[in-house]
């Protein structure tokens, strides 16, 4: 019964916290996104003094969040496939084939994940002046999306692969079904939740990135974290800053609960969220 | 394995893994040899060792090697230190502890910068925290609270951001051990803290040894909680080689790249050789 | 004295109650096991006795002292686990030190007792491996040597055998037998394998939803059950209901059942009265001018004998034999011996 209370403070201490360092936060952007310009929020008072969505309604109109938008939300996509078409074969060879040097091969895949973003994003842009390809910045920001979450892509459909039961194919192959026919029948339904949850991962990650974004794509190319960079950077406007936050933050917070039901369906081990 | 075999292997590899290897290869290679002035992107490319030589007695950057590394550090200990507890105490389920478990992960979805600007915002002059602290009593004037000479701004924001991730892997690492094996040992005669010593440690040490290294490489190569909350006189090793090669002085950029490569590898064998040191129950 | 007393022990889970007011003395030295099915409480005394659960109600002694609040780490007692729960980072050697050292044994003094305990169960060659290294049997080993040296007072052994094949177990379970001699164990073994009880144990607990069905040697459970239950439950019986009619002689009493009259020389009581008894299938003597008869349904041939189902007015039981002779359609004709009838309290 001790152990019963223990747990009880303990629980009761870690909502204490998260209290502090969840809630009191976002209800203060919510707060500052809400403050109306006619009154300033000074330090004297609780609330803001007069509140309305005249921010919300500004940024939308007057600021670049428009575009911003437009960029994140066409390059993320893209990416998404990109990614997930290149990890298809890979994949297929890592779960359904076994030759020598396999762990290797899938140790290997893991490096875009320790090699440090900035680096990736500063060398990959020498390489694109290097190579003259600095023409279009969209397409560079997508293949290097692409290529730097492929370990994302590569890992959940080769986990995909492997779930495709053998006398499932041999079964299709027996009743007389061709290469598509057995593709279809076989490997399709087990790789669905795997297809899904590589190209929803690829595209929150390539949505949030902003170290590539925001050194290869400079200074044309601006996506919603390098705007949110800099609105909390040169033009620090607090409000603003609170809107484009709750912009970037609420959508992320929705695609990754799908996200996680999706991977749990797929598989359950895998179902960690992001890692 | 036949050769037809390894050809189309090898083919299937190409486009992911092939890319992967490609783009990470030439990236970490370009790193190096420019920082030996070689591969340049303007003007003759030579062989030299000049721009580490200057570098290397350059004030502002030596520091920031040393700042990357303590921030780098210090992330991947809070982390681990904090999420260490609430893994045991969220080993075995109980009434509660799916809640529990979800709100301690939830700095998982929220995105870095905007988690700079939550903390920035409740850190400022006139800020919740200080407004606060003046009504119980404690301040008697708003304390300048953000860009602290400590970083411990930074700090904080690290380890809010990467304690879940620790969080995650030890858990993982924690469940794997069987209510037996702990059972076991209690029965002859282990307490809560030989448990810990001979059981618990050294079966998670490589859960922690992941989680410390993925940590330490992110922290030390941290450049927006570092540009956002970070103290002013003093830069990270990634918005040193941002600020070069926003000049146009790739060499420069390619040296303060490679050493931070440098950093992250050597200091996340150094840390994963250590927490193995100190983890493992071994007898003798 | 008795090496552990239980004095009325209950334990609720939540609204369910794993055991009630359960008492029971184990002799020092002796090899007692908890028999039962799933659920019946004896994994949950076994817990209790070994200080991973505390019980509701009552106490438990050891050695005559009250350890009922005592934790499992400083209780006198070493448990071997289905699972066997070596540790996974610690080879042999380690595991059988590691209580040692908990307990802070002198360095020499644990050599030897380890080397005692390696000898004993031919543990040698494998000293420096890992546990995933070896099979399952010398895991099983290395589990009940970890309980071993540290000479405790009672070993505690939860279905350890379980996880072995049907070969191996046979084996295992003479070497525990041994050893528990040898070292003049007092032992409690929780099966839920009648057979693996009656081969092993000096006394049998039978329980039943927390509660003691009849604690006695393998023999006497076998012989005399108390109930239709352990009756059951060890060994195969025929149950029945009936009542009983007139005594044929006063040493002679006759009851009417489904299938027919029984007559024993063992008391039934007084006229009319409703009782519960049963007969072993082995006891049946198959005769052609037996005072009982039935229709054979099935049957099945099991080596030295033929396990045959069969039926009288549709109430079916069981007889074996060592004839072979016999078929399925065929009517047959028994006796069942007056001291086979067992009569059984009236509580099923």
């Amino acid at each position: 019964m001790n152990r019963l209370r223990l747990n009880n403070i303990l629980m009761a201490l870690v909502i204490a916290l998260a209290f502090i360092w969840l809630f009191i936060p976002f209800v203060m952007a919510v707060l500052w996104s809400l403050v109306d310009p006619s009154q300033p929020w000074t330090a004297d008072k609780l609330l803001p003094p007069a509140m309305s969505f005249y921010r919300w309604v500004n940024m939308w109109q007057n600021s670049s969040l428009q575009p911003a938008l437009l960029t994140s939300y066409t390059l993320a996509p893209s990416a998404a496939i990109l990614s997930l078409l290149l990890a298809f074969p890979t994949s297929f060879a890592l779960g359904r084939i076994a030759f020598p040097g396999r762990e290797v091969a899938k140790t290997l895949c893991l490096l875009p994940l320790v090699v440090p973003p900035f680096i990736t994003a500063v060398f990959f842009t020498a390489l694109l002046y290097r190579l003259g390809l600095t023409a279009w910045r969209p397409g560079a920001i997508i293949f290097a999306h692409a290529v730097v979450f492929l370990p994302f892509s590569i890992r959940i459909l080769t986990v995909s692969f492997e779930t495709v039961r053998q006398d499932h194919i041999d079964a299709a192959r027996d009743l007389g079904a061709g290469h598509w026919a057995r593709f279809k029948a076989a490997y399709l339904p087990a790789l669905r939740p795997g297809i899904y949850a590589s190209l929803l991962i690829v595209f929150i990650q390539s949505i949030e990135e902003f170290a590539i974004a925001f050194i290869v794509g400079s200074p044309d190319v601006v996506t919603i974290p390098v705007l949110l960079y800099s609105a909390l950077g040169q033009d620090y406007v607090r409000p603003n800053a609170a809107v484009l936050s709750l912009i970037l933050v609420i959508p992320n917070v929705f695609l990754m609960l799908f996200l996680e039901r999706l991977l749990k369906s797929a598989n359950p081990t895998l179902a960690s969220g992001k890692g | 394995m036949t050769a037809r075999q390894w050809i189309t292997v090898t083919l299937l590899l190409m486009p992911g893994l092939g890319l992967i290897v490609w783009l990470i290869g030439t990236v970490v290679y370009i790193a190096f040899a420019q920082s030996f002035g070689l591969y340049n992107i303007n003007g003759e490319s030579a062989l030299t060792t000049a721009y580490w030589a200057d570098l290397l007695g350059n004030n502002i950057y030596l520091r920031s090697v040393r700042y990357s590394t303590y921030i780098g550090v210090m992330s991947a200990i809070f982390s681990v230190v904090l999420a260490y507890p609430l893994a045991i105490w969220l080993r075995k389920p109980f009434t509660g502890s799916m809640t529990i478990g979800s709100i301690l992960k939830a700095p998982l979805l929220v995105h870095g910068l905007v988690a700079a600007f939550l903390f920035v915002n409740v850190i400022s002059y006139h800020g919740i925290l200080n407004q606060f602290m003046q009504w119980i009593g404690i301040w008697d004037g708003p304390h300048r609270l953000q860009n602290d000479n400590n970083a411990i701004a930074v700090l904080i924001l690290q380890t809010w951001k990467n304690m879940p991730f620790a969080l995650l892997l030890l858990t993982g690492a924690l469940q794997g051990i069987s209510d037996d094996v702990l059972d076991a040992a209690r029965d002859l005669g282990a307490g809560s803290w030989a448990r810990f010593r001979k059981i618990i440690a050294p079966l998670t040490v490589s859960g922690m040894q992941a989680a410390i290294v993925i940590i330490f490489i992110g922290a030390v190569s941290d450049f927006a909680f570092q540009v956002i909350a970070g103290p002013i006189n003093r830069q990270s090793l990634a918005q040193l080689m941002v600020g070069y090669k926003g000049r146009g002085d790739w060499n420069s950029a390619a040296v303060v790249g490679a050493t931070m490569i440098i950093v992250a590898l050597f200091g996340s064998a150094i840390l994963a050789g250590l927490s193995k040191i100190v983890m493992r129950g071994r007898l003798k | 004295m008795a090496a552990i007393n239980i004095q009325k022990l209950s334990k609720d889970f939540s609204g369910f109650k794993a055991l009630t007011e359960l008492s029971l003395d184990v002799r020092e030295g002796e090899f007692l096991t908890l028999l039962g099915p799933s659920g019946c409480g004896k994994t949950t005394l076994l817990k209790i006795i070994s200080g991973f659960i505390e019980p509701t109600k009552g106490h438990i002694l050891l050695n005559g002292k009250d350890v009922t609040k005592v934790p499992p780490e400083a209780r006198d007692t070493a448990l071997c686990f289905q699972s066997y729960a070596l540790f996974p980072h610690l080879s042999v050697r380690e595991n059988l030190e590691f209580g040692l050292r908990q307990k802070k044994v002198p360095a020499l003094d644990r050599k030897d007792r380890i080397a005692d305990v390696a000898e004993k169960l031919g543990l040698g060659p494998q000293m420096d491996k890992l546990p995933n290294q070896l099979s399952g049997g010398q895991q099983q080993r290395v589990s009940l040597g970890r309980a071993l040296v540290m000479r405790p007072s009672v070993i505690l052994f939860d279905e350890p055998l379980s996880n072995l094949d049907a070969k191996l177990r046979d084996q295992v379970r003479l070497e525990i037998r041994r050893i528990q001699k040898d070292y003049k164990l007092t032992a409690i073994y929780v099966t839920h394998d009648q057979a693996e009880a009656l081969a092993m144990s000096d006394r049998i607990v039978v329980l039943k939803s927390g509660q003691i069905e009849q604690v006695d040697t393998p023999e006497r459970l076998y012989a005399a059950p108390r109930t239709g239950f352990v009756a059951d439950f060890i060994g195969n019986a025929n149950v029945f209901t009936g009542r009983v009619l007139p005594q044929k002689t006063p040493t002679i009493w006759r009851i009417e059942t489904p299938i027919g009259i029984l007559e024993t020389g063992n008391n039934a009581g007084t006229e009319g009265a409703e009782i519960t008894l049963c007969w072993r299938p082995e006891n049946a003597e198959i005769n052609d001018d037996g005072a009982l008869g039935g229709t054979v349904t099935s049957k099945a041939f099991q080596g030295h004998f033929t396990d045959l189902m069969v039926e009288t007015k549709g109430v079916p039981y069981r007889i074996q034999t060592s004839r072979t002779d016999v078929n399925e359609g065929d009517t047959i004709g028994f006796n069942v011996p007056g001291p086979s009838v067992i009569l059984l309290e009236n509580a099923q």
